[in-house]
């Protein structure tokens, strides 16, 4: 047996699931993590088709309408947020290219902050719409608009507490294979939040506001 | 890169990071704020931007599906790829069933007018009620 042979082995033919040298360890685990993203989109789809349902007039109960709770300019800002820190934890992922060690942490620690900023932005929205009376419990559209607006800040939050996570492990040990391949996953969690977004800023906040 | 005397970061996955994430969050807030822009304006009849606002986004989806997430055919990313393009028929599917089950459901059952106490309550209901 070449040397060739078992090098052609290892890295294009042997099957992912095997435990032989072949076995990338990395490549396994963010397609797994990948097919948990999708089934976390399947969440997001069965709250967007509840709101879709209760998006009709009658379910607001006589209270307040998409109109009135859908603020484009304030959903715009937090836009600006959201894709700056998805922009961020980029930036780290191209230091991570080279090994920068350094350049990972200043990324995720920009990431980091940014992130707070929508989360401000989101919960000064939520505040001010308790404010006005339009509170989850008022009627089934409001909430569902809540329960899509607090799923998708729960991500912000989990995020922003995985990179935390992420800035201790990188500083403490290293880019290993596991803390690589967990700052991969990471990043496809932190991305796919900005395609979320895509769908929350359109359906939610635009599509509410010209009903 | 199956080695541990590798350094990890040499891992193609970790290797498809590049300068397009710069790229995706231009076209990306261009897109969204030519959306915004439309909504704010009332560029047309709240049918026309209901369209052209899911056309914006779909596209701007799409836009960053390519260039964050890599979804692409090559060796590493292709069955990442193959998920994703597997779960749009279920994540449409799933929205569009529901709609049209519940839109029938009141068109056939709604037959007492809908009450609208609060002034903030719309003047014009979709299907009519």
């Amino acid at each position: 047996m070449s040397a060739a042979t078992t090098k052609t082995l290892d890295v294009k033919k042997s099957p992912m699931w095997s435990s032989g040298h072949g076995h990338d360890v990395i490549a396994t685990r963010t397609l797994g993590f990948w097919l948990y993203m999708l089934s976390d989109a399947m969440m997001f789809t069965a709250l967007f088709a509840a709101y879709v349902v209760l998006g009709h007039t009658i379910n607001a109960a006589g209270g307040p309408w998409s109109t009135a709770v859908a603020h484009p300019s304030v959903a715009f800002r937090e836009t600006v947020w959201l894709f700056s820190s998805v922009l961020a934890y980029g930036l780290a992922m191209i230091a991570l290219k080279k090994g920068h060690r350094g350049g990972v942490m200043l990324g995720i620690a920009a990431a980091i902050l940014i992130a707070f900023g929508f989360l401000g932005a989101d919960l000064h929205e939520v505040a001010d719409l308790l404010r006005m009376g339009a509170t989850p419990e008022r009627s089934g559209f409001l909430s569902a608009f809540f329960t899509l607006v607090f799923y998708h800040g729960l991500h912000v939050i989990v995020g922003i507490a995985w990179m935390l996570v992420m800035l201790v492990q990188v500083a403490s040990l290293g880019l290993t294979e596991n803390v690589v391949y967990r700052l991969l996953n990471l990043r496809l969690f932190w991305h796919f939040q900005a395609v979320m977004w895509v769908f929350m800023f359109t359906f939610l906040y635009l599509r509410g506001a010209i009903v | 890169m199956t080695h541990s005397t590798d350094n990890a970061w040499n891992h193609p996955e970790a290797q498809l990071a590049s300068g397009r994430y710069i790229v995706a969050y231009i076209v990306g807030l261009a897109l969204m704020g030519l959306s915004f822009g439309l909504v704010e304006k009332h560029a047309f009849t709240p049918l026309g931007l209901g369209i052209a606002i899911s056309a914006i986004g779909a596209l701007a989806a799409i836009v960053q599906c390519v260039l964050l997430l890599h979804m692409n055919l090559s060796e590493t990313q292709i069955w990442h790829t193959v998920a994703l393009v597997l779960f749009i028929p279920l994540f449409v599917l799933a929205i569009g069933l529901t709609a049209w089950m519940f839109h029938g459901l009141y068109r056939r059952t709604m037959m007492m007018p809908v009450p609208h106490a609060s002034s903030t309550a719309p003047t014009v209901a979709k299907s009519g009620a």
